[in-house]
């Protein structure tokens, strides 16, 4: 067993699996799949590229100025998602509208950042050594932070009347309203929510791994496969499946070589619909 | 015909005029090369648009590979033309082939995935294909040196090439047009409104799916080719779904799911993309910001709201159509009485409760079986469970003495036709169309011969549509054939779902609550509608909350509660049925009292 493939894996998939929880949370009072999440994982990096990288000021400074930067962007998005969702009343709007979204962002950051690759410091420059492995501290930070907000959100759910009232509106919107459910607030808040915490995932890769700033909609297919595998709306899930499709495309790309990794998450994908359609952890959702 | 069809004809004449004058027009230019190149651009995205319109538009499945099946066909023609020195012409066909092959391995992979799971499916296919292409081929999957087809040992020129192009726009949309003016297009439209409701006329879902996907890769795959040897090179980048957008919004712009839709769509979009090809890096950006604008202000499309608007949308008959002398064959023949459905100690449990729980019936040709109970006495799962919508806990199904086939489809094509509890129309289409969407399992015709128009599928479509006048006809609903189902009256509507089942020509015909909400007139019609299939020798089996209505038709009447039967005999002796009464109105002291 490869212990490097091992750690490699443990990271990208504990980042998976939060940017499948962020896909989660818009996904469930909406049920629209964001295709333009992916660009909230480039703006976390990017963010941290012009601040920490390229400005030099502290990491904090870096981190709370990403944090309003996501926020903003979240409100953005959501309107411009759910305004022409609203609008067209296509069945097909949903997924239009986000991928229109995704283009314009993406050319938006390719735009601004032509030919660069996203990279910064990271927050303790620091590597330690297992056999002939190595795992750096910004990779254990990643995971323990992405680990805690997921058990955060997982018992918010739970526990909270706001986590009850958003698993109402996963269920059925209409009757939600009827409850005294402020839907369209909510709605507001699971994008702003999950901008925050998409812009996060890339905040903490990025200084790992550079990103191409063209690359926002590949990490969306990444984490949208990850919560299919573990079941769509379910924060457990999100988590298993992030760690999955991490772990399987590390370990196959460092048996096989890199086309392997993207084949072997293609088919578990595919065993994991047709043998429990409804993922890991995942009660059956329907198509709209 | 209607002034505004011959306006609309008339437009397309011009069209047509302006593509053929079009390269003799720019020769005069300074570079008329370019113009050419824009213009065959613009053909090969029509019909990758409308490729995408037959699955997203008309299946309902949402496709997000459409860039790959295009790649895949360019690699196809290229590499067979590179490295086997294959023929171009064979090289498309060959295009063709390899994109319908990718796309039946999508969706046979995918066909448990549900509609967004579907498109995740196909969007992470795209990536791994356009990953395999850069990977194996090397020099990053790029391979250049491809070549357009000669004709009469000289290489086509551009403006032959041009002509080649607009010729394959043509065919892809007559392929278009004649597959979904088809009984194979209706079966894939019904499919796209309720699986269930499909199945009931008899479509397998599954068969169909693979079908209509199939072939709209073929299409994809022929525009792949062209883009190849158009542009001489194929590379990874072509598959990517940024460059798709363009097709997305060329087929929203036109309108999804209507026959001009993709064409004009894209016809706007090239030329908006001309004014802007300066822009560069913008382009994507603008077309984005475009696409989300017209999604606000033309939901529909430009062909869906002329469609939807009083000018576009087809009117109602000024008179009913005459159909005397139109024979009308409901049922293959039989005798009366012969037992066609017989279900032996049917149980169904769904968890701890037990909505079915041990009941044999009857059913016989000839008759109307009327089937009564309280609500949740299982009535509606008892018919689930026969149709085979419901797996039986225990007990069994046959069908004139033999097993009951095992899926609803296998049921509908037995002779077995349902009516949904809930309505379950194809409101988006014409009340005529609805009705012959019910006469699928009597088409005789292939795919292909619809596509070509052969006299088998000529023939039998006249035929099909004298049969559907003259069932609308019996119901009233003559006048209406034309206009959109879902602008009938919510009775209309029940009226023409049983005349759509009735279409299907079944042996046995199973109405779930079909006089529900139905005015006294059409309680009437339906009345006369049911005693004249049942002399015609069809076994009705009737669920009805309405006690009168039932019981002036029913021969006999089963009571179902709590899912056992509690009796099955004439109506009059159920009327005085105590058990009955009892099961109805709760205990028998208290229903004397209030004088029943």
């Amino acid at each position: 067993m490869n212990l490097q493939a091992l750690f490699d894996g443990l990271f990208s998939g504990a980042i998976y699996g939060l940017v499948a929880l962020t896909l989660t949370i818009t996904y469930q009072p909406t049920r629209i799949m964001n295709f333009a999440q992916g660009e909230t994982f480039v703006l976390g990096a990017a963010v941290g590229f012009e601040i920490i990288g390229v400005r030099k000021w502290p990491w904090p400074v870096g981190l709370a100025i990403m944090l309003v930067i996501a926020v903003i962007m979240g409100l953005i998005m959501e309107r411009m998602v759910i305004l022409p969702v609203q609008l067209s009343g296509s069945r097909f709007a949903w997924i239009i509208a986000t991928l229109a979204a995704a283009l314009i962002f993406q050319s938006i950051f390719s735009l601004r950042y032509v030919g660069d690759t996203l990279s910064f410091p990271p927050f303790i420059d620091k590597t330690f050594s297992v056999g002939s492995a190595r795992i750096s501290a910004q990779q254990i930070i990643a995971i323990i932070v992405s680990l805690l907000i997921i058990a955060i959100y997982d018992q918010f759910l739970r526990r909270t009347i706001h986590g009850r009232a958003m698993r109402a509106t996963a269920h059925n919107p209409d009757t939600a309203i009827i409850l005294g459910v402020p839907t369209k607030r909510l709605v507001v808040g699971a994008f702003v929510g999950s901008a925050v915490l998409g812009a996060l995932a890339g905040f903490l890769w990025c200084p790992e791994n550079g990103i191409n700033p063209a690359t926002g909609l590949s990490f969306t297919i990444s984490g949208f496969t990850a919560a299919v595998i573990g079941g769509v709306g379910s924060p457990r899930g999100a988590l298993f499946g992030g760690l999955i499709v991490g772990l399987l495309n590390s370990i196959a790309g460092a048996i096989f070589g890199g086309i392997a990794s993207g084949i072997a998450v293609f088919v578990a994908l595919g065993l994991i619909l047709v043998l429990k359609p409804a993922g890991l952890f995942g009660k059956p959702i329907e198509g709209h | 015909m209607k002034s505004t069809n011959i306006a609309l004809r008339g437009l397309g004449f011009i069209a047509i005029a302006l593509v053929v004058i079009f390269p003799f027009w720019v020769t005069s230019t300074a570079n008329p090369e370019s113009y050419l190149n824009v213009m065959i651009t613009a053909g090969t995205s029509a019909v990758l648009t409308l490729s995408l319109n037959i699955c997203m538009g008309y299946g309902g499945l949402l496709s997000l590979a459409h860039t790959g099946m295009q790649m895949m066909g360019g690699y196809a023609i290229g590499l067979a033309m590179l490295n086997y020195d294959i023929n171009p012409w064979i090289g498309i066909l060959i295009a063709a082939a390899a994109s319908t092959i990718f796309s039946i391995l999508m969706i046979t992979i995918s066909l448990r995935a549900t509609y967004l799971y579907f498109g995740m499916i196909t969007l992470a296919a795209n990536l791994i294909a356009m990953e395999s292409f850069r990977t194996a081929l090397g020099n990053d999957g790029m391979i250049t040196e491809i070549y357009r087809p000669a004709w009469g040992g000289v290489d086509l020129s551009t403006r032959q090439f041009y002509f080649l192009t607009m010729g394959i726009l043509a065919i892809a949309y007559l392929v278009q047009r004649n597959t979904i003016l088809s009984g194979f297009g209706r079966a894939t439209m019904a499919l796209r409104e309720s699986t269930d409701t499909a199945s009931a006329l008899g479509v397998s879902p599954n068969v169909q799916r693979v079908k209509i996907f199939a072939i709209a890769g073929g299409l994809a795959g022929v525009a792949g080719a062209i883009l190849a040897m158009q542009g001489s090179f194929m590379s990874p980048e072509i598959g990517d779904m940024g460059g798709g957008l363009i097709f997305f919004v060329g087929l929203f712009l036109g309108g999804v799911g209507t026959l001009v839709g993709p064409v004009a769509g894209v016809a706007l979009i090239a030329a908006i993309d001309f004014e802007i090809r300066f822009s560069g890096a913008y382009r994507t950006l603008i077309l984005g910001a475009l696409l989300l604008l017209c999604m606000m202000v033309l939901p529909r499309g430009i062909v869906g709201t002329f469609r939807a608007s009083r000018l576009g949308s087809p009117h109602e008959l000024k008179e009913e159509p005459d159909t005397s002398g139109e024979e009308i064959i409901t049922v293959s023949s039989g005798v009366a009485g012969e037992t066609a459905i017989e279900a032996i100690d049917v149980v169904k449990h769904f968890g701890g409760i037990k909505a079915v729980d041990g009941v044999s019936i009857s059913i016989r040709r000839g008759r109307v079986h009327g089937i009564i109970g309280p609500n949740g006495s299982g009535k509606s799962t008892l018919v689930s469970c026969i149709t085979r919508y419901h797996q039986l806990t225990s007990g069994e199904v046959k069908f004139f003495g033999a097993q009951m086939p095992k899926t609803p489809h296998k049921v509908a094509r037995a002779g077995v036709t349902r009516v949904f509890q809930i309505p379950h129309l194809f409101e988006r289409v014409s009340v005529r169309d609805n009705v012959l969407t019910g006469m699928y399992l009597q088409e005789k015709y292939t795919w292909i011969e619809a596509v070509l128009r052969l006299p088998r599928y000529s023939k039998g479509t006249r035929a099909e549509e004298k049969q559907a006048a003259a069932l609308l006809h019996i119901v009233g609903l003559g006048k209406k054939s034309e206009i959109a189902a879902a602008n009938l009256s919510h009775g209309q509507k029940r009226l023409l779902e049983i005349v759509r089942a009735v279409s299907s020509r079944p042996k046995v015909l199973i109405l779930d609550e079909p006089a529900t909400g139905l005015t006294q007139g059409e309680l009437e019609s339906l009345h006369n509608l049911i005693l004249f299939l049942k002399n015609e020798g069809l076994a009705v089996v009737l669920i009805e909350h309405n006690v009168d209505f039932l019981m002036g038709l029913a021969d006999i009447v089963t009571v179902l509660e709590s899912g056992k039967v509690i009796a099955e005999e004439r109506p009059e002796a159920v009327r005085n049925d105590p058990r009955v009464i009892e099961a109805y109105l709760g205990r028998t002291d208290i229903s004397e009292l209030m004088g029943e």
